[in-house]
């Protein structure tokens, strides 16, 4: 099962603004562009059109990986809204 | 009462998790006006755990609490198992102490258990928040005064209990901790499987109500620091692994997380185990790794942090912990609140018995007891190299084909000698003796 | 000026698993519908705009209800009404329409009833209408926009090309779409005084009504099943080079006729 699928099996309440806000001055010179396989989510791609870093936060789990991770600094992150993200019914 | 005290609480704890849930719950009970703020939609939400939580320390820090816990199974039998390519050698603990009731752990979801707990801090006369999210610290004359929600809202607090997990903003915002690095933390992803109670006890040989716990290193996480994971549930298996953030961001060809999952769950030692279940949920969460050497301050003027906020996890190579920890410090933590309260003085050095308490327990020393755990486990030889040679001499012992074969005595020096006698392996050996 | 608001709690419904087609409740927390959101929030407003108005909630749910009626009470509602009784659950729209009636005789005064267009669960939208026939209230259903003045409520309602204004006397019941409003997130202070106001949990006893007449004991309309529209794969693999696999795919896509028409 692809990941994408198995997002698709969590409770997410989507907000309309992202949690996840990326400095794309910082990734456009950054060369080791972490983000792309350390997400458990896969949320982090590359736009090939505008070549721009990308995060899709509706289907983030808020683990923070990424946060640690990106150690250039590119990421403004925050934990969804009260109320809206990922919602565990397990856990 | 006067019209400041309308508008403020005397403790605001920040974070629905075992911690601060903890914290909250004591502060309750002895009267103190208490409010615990949740971003997710209940208490758990937000919240995973890999599976097992030791119930020997929470019932000496919350007695009496735990009895009508939604806990899944108790655990009664223990599997490491290191796996090589395509060949894994385990061993398993059976101990009927296991099965003597109280019970020495469980395996636990969090979102059901959490929630529980909620509704035990609520019975004590506390006030659970869900769906609103702490964003700052209040700080009036340098010393903090309450969180800052939103753009609008506001709870002004006697002291703030920071218990808002292991990236705590709110202890960054306090400025107790700084950046995180890479190398003090581990990413783990997880499934929940289900499957019917009688599959999972036929499956893992188990008694009604009975649970094993079962973890995995070796080359499943393909020469990183890690490993995998499973905890029988009541009706579902909770499957993940947990590997180093820095070497998963070190490693070369590049892997990604989810990949070494499948990986993992495609070998037949664990496709058996889930055939046929249902995924019902994947999860993620980062978990603090660095130990003793990595943990934030814990305390200032009018704040304390508790839980994975203050880096109290602990990998002991063959346990994970973190609950109990999450548990104790919340505990220890509302008894120096009560100490302050009785003072009337909430200042640094009033709160500073929190961590005295921390040191004098099991938290703190098991913390400095294993200190060098890290250092020891960022070795690859121990993911690679071991595991494979372990499997490679019993592979050897259990062969049998048409040649004769060697004394028992023969192949076990031959193979031991020559994989575990060399300077590698003897400087390994020393420093084991660290751990 | 009375306002009523009537609300429910129901399960969160994106919480909600299906599993061998039924939807699985056990440990779903408990929402208040969308629109019942709205309702409270209109309710709120008007007080905010008009002098002298007490905004009474009458909510039904179980009793778990004890946390969540706090939020309407910080949106602004005066006093609450809880309609916890287990005799009350699985009530039917008719069901639901007497009880709610009977409760809000019982608060003593009402010039303006207030309800969501619709429930988020089960969207039979029939509760307003029979409510106001058991009140014997004029009702504007579907309103967007709500203005109360002079003994009269004004609306405009929402139609689908054409927005239609009304008016009628109070008291009056009114029910209201989602673009009413944005309902307002209470501050933590007014939600921790919320816990002060008013509560009363009113049973069967209370409303004058007998365990037969209501729940699950008075239904007149019986539900039979409630199934989720069942999933089937086929299980096709198609093989060959790209051009082949995508032959077969439209070859298969067709004969399941949702190509081709």
């Amino acid at each position: 099962m692809n990941v994408e699928t198995k997002l698709g099996l969590d409770v997410f309440k989507i907000d309309k603004d992202a949690h996840i806000i990326i400095d794309q001055e910082i990734c456009r010179s950054c060369e080791d562009k972490f983000c792309l396989y350390v997400c458990p989510g896969k949320l982090y791609s590359v736009n090939r059109e505008t070549e721009e870093m990308e995060v899709e936060c509706s289907g983030c789990l808020e683990c923070g990986t990424c946060r640690i991770a990106c150690i250039h600094g590119a990421l403004d992150w925050n934990y969804a809204r009260g109320g809206f993200g990922i919602q565990y019914r397990f856990g | 009462m006067t019209e400041a005290d309308e508008e403020k609480v005397e403790v605001v704890v920040v974070g629905a998790g075992l911690a601060g849930l903890s914290a909250a719950y004591v502060l309750a009970q002895a009267g103190v006006d208490t409010v615990v703020v949740e971003r997710g939609d209940y208490p758990g939400a937000k919240n995973v755990t890999g599976g097992r939580i030791y119930m020997h320390p929470l019932r000496h820090y919350l007695p009496d609490l735990w009895d009508d816990a939604p806990l899944e199974r108790h655990v009664t039998r223990e599997t490491i198992t290191m796996m090589a390519e395509g060949a894994s050698t385990a061993i398993t603990l059976d101990n009927d102490k296991f099965r003597e009731e109280p019970y020495h752990s469980y395996t636990i979801l969090r979102s059901n258990f959490d929630r529980w707990f909620g509704d035990k801090v609520a019975e004590a006369g506390g006030f659970v928040l869900p769906k609103y999210r702490a964003d700052d610290v209040l700080v009036e004359d340098g010393r903090v005064v309450g969180i800052v929600m939103g753009e609008e809202d506001e709870i002004r607090a006697d002291v703030v209990v920071a218990a808002d997990g292991v990236l705590s903003l709110i202890a960054e915002k306090a400025g107790l901790r700084q950046a995180q690095q890479p190398k003090h933390f581990a990413v783990s992803a997880k499934e929940v499987i289900e499957l019917p109670a009688k599959s999972i006890e036929e499956r893992f040989n188990l008694g009604p109500g009975e649970g094993a716990a079962q973890l995995y290193f070796g080359t499943l996480t393909k020469g990183m620091l890690g490993g995998g994971f499973i905890y029988t549930n009541q009706d579902s298996i909770s499957l993940g692994l947990v590997v180093g953030i820095e070497s998963l961001m070190e490693r070369e060809p590049k892997i990604e997380v989810h990949e070494i999952l499948e990986d993992f769950k495609a070998r037949p030692e664990i496709r058996n185990l889930v055939a046929d279940g249902e995924i019902v949920e994947y999860s993620a969460h980062a978990i603090p790794e660095g130990g003793i050497n990595a943990m934030p301050k814990l305390y200032s003027d009018g704040i304390v942090v508790i839980g994975e906020a203050a880096g109290l996890g602990l990998n002991m190579l063959i346990t994970v912990r973190g609950m109990e920890f999450a548990v104790a410090s919340g505990v220890m933590a509302a008894e120096a609140i009560l100490k302050a309260r009785e003072k009337g003085d909430y200042s640094a050095d009033s709160l500073a018995h929190y961590e005295e308490l921390l040191k004098d327990s099991f938290a703190l020393q098991d913390l400095e007891t294993f200190r060098h755990v890290l250092g020891f486990m960022e070795n690859p030889r121990l993911f690679n190299f071991y595991p494979q040679a372990v499997c490679d001499i019993f592979t050897e012992l259990m062969w049998i084909d048409e040649k004769p074969k060697p004394k028992i005595s023969t192949t076990v020096i031959r193979e031991g000698v020559g994989k575990f006698l060399n300077w590698s392996t003897i400087k390994d050996g020393l420093g084991m003796l660290r751990i | 000026m009375d306002v009523i608001v009537c609300m429910k709690q129901i399960p969160d419904l994106q919480q909600i698993r299906i599993k061998d087609r039924e939807p699985i409740l056990d440990n779903v927390p408990l929402v208040w519908g969308d629109l019942d959101k709205n309702a409270i929030e209109e309710a709120s407003k008007i007080k905010e705009a008009v002098e002298d108005v007490k905004v009474t909630v009458v909510a039904l749910g179980s009793d778990k209800i004890e946390q969540g009626i706090l939020e309407p009470l910080a949106m602004g509602a005066d006093e609450a009404v809880l309609l916890t009784d287990p005799a009350f659950a699985g009530s039917d729209s008719m069901g639901t329409a007497k009880v709610l009636a009977k409760a809000i005789e019982k608060t003593g005064s009402y010039d303006l009833v207030i309800l969501g267009e619709g429930s988020t669960d089960n969207y039979s939208g029939v509760v307003a209408s029979a409510l106001a026939e058991l009140l014997n209230l004029p009702m504007i259903s579907y309103v967007r926009e709500l203005e109360v003045q002079d003994g009269k409520v004004k609306a405009v309602r929402n139609m689908e090309e054409s927005f239609e204004v009304m008016e009628a006397d109070l008291p009056a019941l009114v029910t209201v779409a989602q673009e009413i409003n944005e309902p307002r997130l209470p501050k933590f202070m007014a939600i921790r005084k919320a816990g002060a106001k008013p509560r009363h949990e009113w049973g069967p006893d209370d409303l004058g009504l007998a365990a037969d007449e209501v729940g699950q004991n008075a239904l007149s309309v019986e539900t039979l099943s409630n199934l989720a529209p069942e999933q089937d794969r086929k299980n096709i693999i198609l093989k060959g080079n790209l051009a082949e696999q995508i032959d077969a795919l439209v070859d298969a896509l067709t004969k399941e006729g949702v190509l081709g028409r």
